[in-house]
């Protein structure tokens, strides 16, 4: 596991853009130079390429903020729309066809603030969809407000005098939510991410990668200096289908863990309407 | 007597079979050939509290609203039907339950509330019932016995309603429900040997029975939808309840979202895949839907959403009518904002008008809200559908092959459209966006790009007029007297004006399922040709009307409605003949 300075994490980034300028660029990306969104296109970029998945059947629909901006940088269709609700719109898209690999991305006040209560239904509906949550612990694109991921007292624009209440913890939301795969990364440890995207999609079922995505722009707090300290891989020993030491581990703030907490196999919500549909095609 | 057209209301506590009355006797009118339209009213929204009606009108000609006074009310309860006993004519009767009448003190009890110019028929409703059935069960069966006889209705046309209503319950129940129809039969035969006599046409052919709310579930499914998204709302779960049961029967699907935020996005995703989709909701649902019709504008990501309106503002009278949603249909959202506005005036027109819906929606990538109300939605009418009229009439603009090569999904045309694909179909790909994009589709703020994408967006409503169905108008041509309307409201200024022109006034009425865009060119005809216009609406601004005065620059009479109840006819008689009188004078 390579761990990346800021600077290398754009230098990674224009490798990769090069390399796969063809197949996967579309617009150059607007970030900030070390954004760590960066991290969570790159990954993206991998997993297409190792899945080789066809940019016709590759949607990805994203809410609004600085991690919105994903559906304008990749080779698919990209559905860029509102603040907050894009798990919904990527649910009727994958209903209405069921064969398109479909990704949701958005960022930590897009997911857990304002678009709060979608993501609890996709998950125990186990959608057939990857959720990645850009999470910044701060508004990002307009210029640095609390978020529900900021830590208590955090000052910002918002909150003169410190933030009151006390920060989401979007892991062990998605594990409480009924979240058939949850993953933790850092986008310091660029190939942990494009692997456990890479699994997620596979995945059958809602899979859930909560990224750690510093905004080295506004947030002073939440860095890639403080995450770099409290950050640890999981325990080799991690089994990752006891959900309730997934549940412990993803508690823990010291450390803060990466890599796969759970995992699940169970029908997805395309194997139950194929189960209705088969039962109503039977002959009576 | 001899009659034409008859209204009855049954009116009972939770148990009395009140919708099973209206059904039967619906139903039996209909089999027969007769013009039929019930409507139910609870008091509560909770089943098992506080009473409910079914108001049942019938006639050999074709009805348009449920018309005014009642020709008979058949009260099951004696406390309850006292409020009722208002809406009986001059000349109607009232039917109350004689083996019950000393059980309730004299204020409560509904025979000392007749007055005298109705009449009175004691039934021992509870009495015969029982003997009937054994249980308390069947009054309503032995109310509709009595109602045959005084009608002179045939006795078969009834006997084979109850066989088909309760056919699922098993023959014991069939039997005893039939026995309780005698009994009632015979008990008037013996006490009330009247002369009345219903005229009807044997001739007739039996006809449908159908809700607005079931039309347009069938109507869209009919012509193509494959997906529907919603969240529960009174009086808009029907059309919800019939898409998740007959979906999955097509290859399509129902998802019941967490709210109606998201149950307008997965439309609208659906949509963008490719499938014909759409959600229905009712007011508080619209108000939450708003910054999603704006996205559907901005990405022209078509979308449907059916807005069965109930009273309001905010939660409001959930189970009561009203046009109040007009408004926030045409200009609920951010920014310059188009969208189509429909509204349908009848359940034929929510079957055929949700297809052209479909087919605006599709092919001029735009939102289109269809707007009906509790009324129109709930109530069940005789209609003649031509079914499947419209089937996947219009398709989406694919590009040529030589577009795409080098696709733009914003491509500046003529008519404003352009052409749009699928994800999963090779060729080309796409990003769409809620912001202000060029020709790509990828955002752009500058203002030659923002008024060119404003001014095609709006084009697409310039090109769409030409598709459009024409403005209807009725009546007398001659007339100075012009009437406009929307939605259910159609119904009682068509019965409003057959009053008026018995006493020798004539009107015409312009009416179109097209509120935005119209036929501006037909309304503004229409309008020089009145000296005097009356718009009449069951809200309390005057919506409608807001919006013609801003359109053709009219000053009509307003008539704004109090909702709660479907339009009273004779309210809209009234207006015309004190509008005919100032023309006069
Ligand atoms: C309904 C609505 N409210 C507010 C906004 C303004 N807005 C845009 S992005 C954003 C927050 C973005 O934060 P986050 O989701 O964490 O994404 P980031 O920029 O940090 O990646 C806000 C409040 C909006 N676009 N829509
Ligand atoms: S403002 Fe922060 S989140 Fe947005 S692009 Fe810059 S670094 Fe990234
Ligand atoms: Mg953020």
């Amino acid at each position: 596991m390579s761990f990346l300075s800021k600077k290398s994490v754009l230098e990674e980034f224009e490798k990769a853009k090069a390399s796969k300028t063809k197949e996967w660029r579309d617009n150059l990306p607007t970030w900030c130079p070390g954004c760590g969104h960066f991290t969570g296109l790159h990954g993206l970029y991998e997993a297409a390429e190792t899945l080789k998945i066809p940019p016709k059947d590759f949607v990805v629909v994203s809410g609004i903020g600085c991690s919105g901006r994903f559906p304008f940088f990749i080779k698919g269709f990209g559905l860029h729309g509102l603040h907050g609700r894009a798990i919904p719109i990527a649910t009727g898209i994958k209903v209405a066809s069921p064969d398109l690999t479909v990704v949701v991305v958005g960022g930590d006040g897009d997911g857990v603030g304002i678009g709060g209560g979608h993501f609890p239904h996709a998950a125990r509906s186990n959608f057939n969809l990857t959720y990645i949550l850009l999470d910044n612990s701060i508004y990002g694109l307009t210029k640095g407000q609390i978020s529900p991921t900021s830590p208590m007292g955090m000052k910002s624009g918002t909150s003169p005098y410190g933030n009151i209440a006390r920060p989401i913890n979007p892991t062990t939301l998605a594990l409480a939510y009924g979240a058939t795969f949850v993953a933790r990364t850092f986008s310091r440890e660029r190939d942990m991410v494009s692997e456990l995207i890479t699994k997620a999609i596979q995945h059958k079922g809602f899979s859930f990668i909560h990224d750690l995505s510093p905004c080295v722009v506004f947030n002073k707090d939440v860095t890639y200096n403080s995450l770099n300290s409290v950050t640890a891989t999981l325990p080799d020993d991690h089994d990752v289908f006891d959900r309730s030491r997934a549940m412990a581990l993803a508690e823990s703030t010291d450390p803060i863990y990466q890599g796969l907490f759970f995992r699940e196999e169970i029908p997805s919500f395309d194997d139950h309407v194929q189960k209705v549909k088969d039962g109503l095609n039977q002959p009576a | 007597m001899k009659y034409s057209e008859i209204k009855i209301r049954f009116c009972g506590i939770a148990g009395d079979g009140i919708v099973a009355s209206g059904k039967i006797l619906a139903g039996a009118c209909a089999n027969i050939g007769l013009h039929v339209m019930v409507n139910n009213i609870y008091s509560a929204e909770i089943r098992g509290l506080g009473k409910s009606s079914a108001t049942i009108r019938f006639s050999t000609s074709k009805l348009y609203s449920m018309g005014d006074g009642l020709d008979l009310l058949v009260g099951m309860v004696s406390k309850e039907s006292i409020i009722d006993l208002r809406d009986v004519k001059v000349g109607g009767n009232v039917i109350y339950d004689i083996s019950t009448v000393g059980d309730v003190a004299e204020e409560d009890s509904l025979v000392s509330h007749i007055t005298p110019e109705i009449q009175g028929h004691g039934l021992p409703l509870k009495k015969l019932a029982n003997e009937a059935t054994g249980t308390n069960q069947g009054k309503n069966l032995v109310a509709i016995g009595a109602i045959s006889y005084f009608y002179s209705l045939p006795p078969d046309m009834f006997i084979d309603q109850i066989k088909s209503v309760f056919a699922h319950k098993g023959e014991h129940i069939i039997d005893v429900n039939i026995n309780a129809f005698r009994l009632g039969y015979e008990y008037f035969r013996e006490h009330y040997p009247l002369n009345n006599q219903f005229e009807i046409d044997k001739s007739s052919e039996p006809r449908a029975l159908t809700s607005g709310n079931d039309a347009i579930a069938k109507g869209a499914i009919d012509c193509g939808l494959k997906f529907f998204a919603g969240y529960p709302i009174t009086p808009a779960t029907k059309i919800m309840e019939i898409a998740a049961k007959e979906l999955p029967k097509l290859g399509g699907w129902t998802l019941q979202m967490e709210d109606e935020i998201a149950a307008i996005g997965a439309v609208l995703g659906a949509w963008f895949a490719g499938k014909r989709a759409m959600t229905a909701t009712s007011g508080p649902g619209l108000s939450l839907m708003s910054e999603m019709i704006n996205l559907s504008v901005m990405s022209e990501i078509p979308t449907i959403i059916v807005n069965v309106q109930r009273g309001g503002p905010s939660t409001g009278l959930p189970t009561k009518v009203e046009q109040g949603d007009l408004n926030i249909a045409l200009y609920g959202g951010a920014g310059d904002s188009p969208r189509v506005v429909m509204a349908p005036s009848n359940s034929e027109e929510c079957y055929s008008g949700i297809q052209l819906a479909f087919d605006i929606a599709e092919k001029y990538q735009t939102p289109v809200i269809f707007l009906s109300d509790l009324f129109l939605g709930q109530r069940i009418e005789t209609v003649t559908i031509k079914e499947n009229i419209a089937r996947n009439r219009c398709t989406r603009k694919k590009p040529t092959s030589e577009q795409l090569e080098d696709f733009l999904r914003y491509q500046i045309t003529d008519d404003g459209v352009s052409p749009m694909i699928v994800p999963g179909e090779p060729g080309a790909v796409y990003s769409t966006t809620g912001l202000e994009h060029s020709v790509t589709g990828n955002p752009n703020y500058e203002s030659d790009v923002h008024s060119m994408m404003t001014a095609k967006r709006f084009r697409k409503f310039e090109s769409m007029v030409a598709d459009l169905p024409h403005a209807n108008i009725l009546g007398d041509e001659t007339a100075e007297i012009g009437i406009a309307g929307w939605g259910s409201t159609i119904g009682s200024i068509l019965e409003g004006m057959d009053i008026a022109k018995k006493k020798g006034v004539k009107t015409k009425l312009i009416k179109s399922i097209m509120i935005h865009p119209q036929r501006e060119d037909l309304f503004r005809e229409f309008f020089a040709s009145c000296k005097k216009i009356i718009v009449p609406e069951m809200n309390y601004q005057g919506q409608y009307a807001a919006l013609l005065k801003s359109r053709y620059g009219i000053k009509p009479i307003e008539v704004h409605i109090p909702a709660v109840e479907p339009v009273s006819p004779l309210k809209i008689a009234q207006k015309i003949m004190e509008t005919n009188s100032e023309l006069s004078k």
